[in-house]
């Protein structure tokens, strides 16, 4: 943006919204708010919405409003009428509205160097912050994810010693229940202790089967609390209402 | 108190701020300190904040009053070197879309969506539901006008975020008027 005033910096190739482009037409004309006739910097202001240079088309609506507002307060001024001082006239409002917006802009950039200044001073908790973007607590998992720690389970589970009496089988329709039983009672299984606390590698396996055949036909979801934490797993109440 | 104990003293309240994730209430470290004079506690926090971190270049925290708390932090010189010790390549800065807002929000709290979005002339449900959600403010009450809408203020967070002890050191609208109107120019041609 080619503004010639210093200060106050627009960053984003669009405009904020009408009132930030009608106070950088006022500033480009070098007028002043209050000495301003709204109806001069109409034409411009109307030639920005028309060639779209620096609006922002999700606000599009919102600079059309204005532009209307523009539009009446011109053919209102052409037309001779009585004065009334006790009407406010749309003309007031709008240059009342830049004002207003005038500060917020101040305020604004007051605001925006206190983030500077204070964004130079690290305290604690600001690595993990950063690390995590500030993004929400919570985040679903891939089916690779869970594959991961499957396998670190697997090896524990290698290491340890067993005596077999006999050999059970084990079938997904049966682990379904069960899983469905524990998700009942406590609302949330943990991942790795629940794999912690099965038999055999067997059952693990089917176990693990049975979760991702259940996480793929949407019964449950698989959620990890922070990177590298450990994953619960959910009934998808969503995912109920569309079976 | 005798030179010994006011660095015992000192050396204690660092220790408890190194370990404290928040930023800790001067009344409890005083309480637990038995110091009933807030005087002696300030001469105190001025003495550490001074003489035994900003004075010394080798040292490379200092004491901070935000939120109503104090809470060590970083030296701002060290920042870059920060950054690429711990490979940061960029900090997520506030868009100047939640800068207004949280403007608006501030010095016209509490404030509903609808005036929000009027005084900026867009509609703001994007930078509002962006401020909520990195706490800087949060649903005070609704107004009871139809429709009840939710009333906005702002948070402690926002006051951490800024470096704010407290509200009062944003300057009221009254000086910040003056202080616009004073950086006009006046015009030559007048």
């Amino acid at each position: 943006m080619e503004s010639e005033i210093p200060g106050y910096q627009v960053q984003t190739d669009f405009f904020e919204g009408p009132l930030d482009l009608l106070l950088h037409l006022i500033r480009k004309n070098k007028l002043k708010i209050m000495e301003i006739r709204l109806s001069q910097i109409t034409a411009e202001y109307l030639a920005y919405l028309e060639s779209k240079k620096g609006i922002n088309p999700s606000r599009e609506s919102d600079f059309l409003m204005t532009a209307a507002t523009l539009i009446y307060i011109k053919s209102r001024s052409l037309l001779p009428r009585p004065e009334n001082p006790a009407e406010e006239s749309p003309e007031k409002q709008l240059i009342h509205s830049l004002i207003e917006y005038e500060k917020i802009q101040k305020i604004s950039k007051m605001l925006q160097d206190m983030e500077y200044t204070e964004r130079l001073l690290w305290r604690r908790l600001e690595i993990g912050e950063n690390f995590a973007n500030r993004e929400y607590a919570l985040k679903e998992v891939s089916a690779f994810q869970l594959a991961e720690i499957f396998f670190d389970i697997v090896k524990k589970k290698e290491n340890e010693q067993f005596l077999y009496i006999s050999s059970k089988n084990y079938s997904i329709a049966e682990k379904q229940t069960e899983i469905l039983t524990l998700l009942g009672k406590n609302g949330f299984i943990d991942f790795s202790d629940y794999v912690a606390k099965l038999d055999s590698i067997e059952e693990i396996l089917v176990s693990f089967f049975t979760l991702l055949e259940m996480i793929k036909r949407h019964l449950l979801i698989a959620v990890q609390e922070q990177l590298f934490g450990t994953i619960s797993i959910y009934p998808n109440e969503a995912g109920k209402l569309d079976n | 108190m005798n030179p010994e104990q006011i660095s015992q003293r000192i050396a204690l309240i660092e220790a408890i701020l190194f370990v404290s994730k928040e930023p800790v209430e001067p009344g409890r470290i005083m309480e637990f300190l038995d110091i009933k004079d807030i005087e002696e506690f300030e001469k105190l926090l001025a003495i550490m904040e001074k003489e035994h971190l900003q004075d010394r270049p080798e040292r490379g925290l200092l004491l901070k009053r935000s939120g109503g708390g104090l809470q060590l932090a970083t030296k701002s010189d060290l920042h870059d070197d920060l950054k690429a010790f711990f490979t940061i390549k960029q900090s997520t800065k506030l868009t100047l879309a939640s800068l207004e807002t949280l403007s608006i929000v501030a010095y016209r709290q509490p404030a509903t969506l609808a005036e929000i979005s009027d005084m900026r002339g867009v509609n703001s449900t994007g930078p509002v539901k962006n401020l909520l959600q990195k706490k800087l403010i949060k649903i005070t009450g609704r107004k009871k006008v139809p429709g009840l809408p939710a009333l906005y203020a702002t948070t402690q967070e926002f006051l951490i975020y800024f470096g704010l002890n407290d509200m009062t050191e944003l300057p009221s609208l009254e000086e910040l008027t003056e202080l616009f109107e004073e950086k006009e120019q006046p015009s030559l041609f007048k």
